[in-house]
């Protein structure tokens, strides 16, 4: 049954998306809230707006008895979560399923299993889809140092219930072994309340590429093409595109037949995302991790099949098949998203919370700028610093990168510090312009790129 | 004659190997900037930076002139002897490394000038505070998780050798 009232449990950039999603498809819409986001734009264009919380987050969009509450009062019979938060917590979707509200997304039961990266790890290599070469659970020094004479180095110590670059630490040589160890389980233990860790082998010349996936509770499962994400910053993206640049048909085919392979074996519904690692020196990939969530860099998809991914979320929570069959999606031209944060490069990305002076984002045949900020936003500290993300696309990539240089170029944001005036550098930079770079490339050009600011 | 994809590669198969520095292609609808480093002269991708912005946020000489704000943003300096230790931000302050984890310093703890006594954060990002001052911690003024305003005083220090 077709949804009436989706309650948004998410702010932000996403919280504006899903918002016109449900517009477009006529369906009533209800923003959550913290204290701190009530002038938000999300909570100006929603149909109704509720306060969940004070404006930390454990308080208000972490919590979730408070947004289920909130859910619940507003008699919506749909929530969406965004990405982050809530997003991949099982107790969320579970919560939801109890109280009769649809959550939009999968399955409890799938969030979990796709959430500890070592079960995730298990089941992809069981389908025949190549993992990278590392350990199973590693649960002494001892077991950590006979896996690491296996494995070589440098090798990555990974937890358990990490996840989206967090948890994660490079080990160079066995003498840092010990200490990689004890920290990487007292980091994990606080920081996810699981102190499992496991290893995989290091790969310098990686490439991050990750596929799209829908699936229905009709047993469709279909891939939407695979996006690069190797431009990243302490693991973190900081540009994304679709396609991928460069890569030979055979390891793109490969690619996308592993996704849906693992999304079909495990009764994938929704959007979902399954990220793999490619070895540009080996020419071969391997399979990194799922995410149950609709993810940041969505557009670059969208702008390339023409597809509505939100709104695909949300027509299959209501319990519609999906609209479109593999053979429908078409790929056409090239996309690139870059995230405008409120950061300083200048000062090694110092946050820069405060109030938003001129905001005038560029526009114009293929620009798209998704963003909850105007201007006289005020930019509050308690949340991550995504002001906008700036997406554009043309018939090639070089014709995309050329929009983007231009469109970077017309965006100004006053009043607060934001990563413009470095993307603007890192965009016109000959590795990226030829496309292509491996994920240490940022990091390796960090300091040149901040000189030039 | 429009330039293909290919052809623009090529052209970036030469600057590679040549000695520029810097590049702008234009052909078409095509505007494109290289850069070779982080050198970016006067072409569009450096000229909407020009104006530096001025340094207009939250700036200390206003602070001195205009007394703290009233609330939660504690101003520094109304102890006798004792050193504030003051947020550098805006954020939520810390008192200990993690939930549950024992805070880094009580009342009557030694510090040295570089001791971390607590954590800032914003925007998801973490910033340690040293003590700035070496001697005794007198004062605990601020809660944990609580939400400081730059500048805030955090705790007091009574100075001397710790």
């Amino acid at each position: 049954m077709a949804l009436g009232r989706v309650f948004i449990a998410n702010r932000g950039e996403i919280a504006v998306r899903v918002i016109e999603a449900c517009r477009g498809l006529g369906i009533e819409t209800v923003a959550g809230v913290s204290e701190a986001d009530t002038d938000s734009l999300a909570a100006e264009m929603a149909d109704h707006a509720v306060v969940i919380g004070p404006a930390a987050p454990a308080e208000s969009y972490l919590d979730i008895d408070a947004v289920l509450g909130a859910a619940r009062s507003a008699g919506a019979d749909g929530l969406h979560p965004g990405y982050g938060f809530l997003a991949e917590q099982p107790g969320l979707a579970q919560a939801c399923a109890e109280a009769g509200i649809r959550f939009i997304g999968p399955d409890a039961d799938i969030i979990a299993a796709m959430g500890n990266k070592l079960a995730a790890r298990a089941r992809a290599q069981a389908l025949g889809v190549p993992v990278v070469p590392g350990s199973p659970e590693v649960r002494s020094r001892a077991e950590a140092a006979a896996a690491a004479a296996e494995i070589g180095y440098p090798l990555l110590m990974k937890a358990a219930a990490g996840g989206g670059g967090r948890g994660i630490k490079i080990v160079a040589g066995a003498d840092g072994l010990d200490v990689a160890f004890a920290t990487a389980s007292a980091e994990a233990r606080a920081a996810f309340g699981d102190e499992t860790l496991y290893m995989e082998r290091y790969i310098a010349n990686a490439r991050h590429i990750e596929v799209q996936v829908l699936g229905d509770g009709f047993g469709s499962v279909i891939h939407a093409g695979e996006r690069d994400c190797s431009v990243q910053r302490r693991y973190q993206k900081v540009v994304e595109e679709a396609p991928a640049p460069g890569l030979t048909d055979e390891l793109r085919a490969g690619i996308r037949a592993a996704a849906v392979t693992l999304a079909k074996a495990i009764g994938y519904q929704n959007a979902g995302t399954v990220e793999f690692i490619v070895d540009g020196d080996a020419g071969c990939f391997y399979f990194l991790e799922m995410n149950t969530r609709i993810q940041v860099e969505h557009p670059v998809t969208e702008m390339i099949t023409g597809l509505d991914l939100v709104a695909e979320q949300i027509r299959i929570a209501g319990g519609a098949p999906l609209s479109v069959a593999q053979e429908d999606i078409a790929f056409s031209g090239h996309a690139i998203e870059c995230r405008i944060t409120a950061e300083d490069a200048a000062t090694g990305f110092r946050p820069c919370p405060g109030r938003i002076g001129d905001w005038q984002a560029p526009a114009g045949e293929g620009i798209r700028v998704d963003s909850h900020c105007r201007a006289g936003t005020l930019v509050p500290p308690h949340y991550d610093s995504l002001l906008a993300k700036l997406i554009v696309s043309g018939e090639n990539r070089i014709k995309a990168v050329s929009r983007l240089q231009e469109a970077l170029a017309e965006f100004t944001v006053t009043g607060v510090d934001t990563t413009i005036p470095f993307l603007r550098l890192l965009t016109c930079q000959l590795d990226f312009v030829r496309g292509g770079v491996n994920t240490r490339w940022l990091e390796g050009n960090l300091e040149s790129l901040k000189g030039g600011i | 004659m429009e330039l293909t994809e290919e052809d623009v590669l090529e052209i970036l198969r030469l600057i590679e190997e040549s000695d520029f520095e810097y590049f702008e292609l234009r052909s078409g609808d095509l505007n494109l900037t290289v850069s070779k480093g982080g050198y970016a002269p006067a072409g569009h991708a450096a000229a909407p930076l020009a104006p530096p912005q001025p340094p207009q946020r939250r700036e200390e000489p206003a602070a001195a002139e205009a007394p703290a704000p009233e609330g939660p943003a504690r101003g520094p300096a109304d102890r006798d002897g004792l050193a504030p230790i003051v947020a550098p931000m805006v954020g939520t302050f810390y008192r200990a490394p993690e939930p549950g984890a024992a805070p880094f310093v009580e009342v009557g703890a030694p510090v040295e000038a570089d001791t971390t006594v607590g954590l800032v954060e914003v925007m998801k990002v973490f910033t340690s505070i040293p003590a700035g001052t070496a001697g005794t911690i007198a004062e605990v003024v601020a809660g944990n998780a609580e939400f400081v305003e730059k500048g805030a005083v955090l705790f007091y220090v009574t100075p001397g050798a710790a």
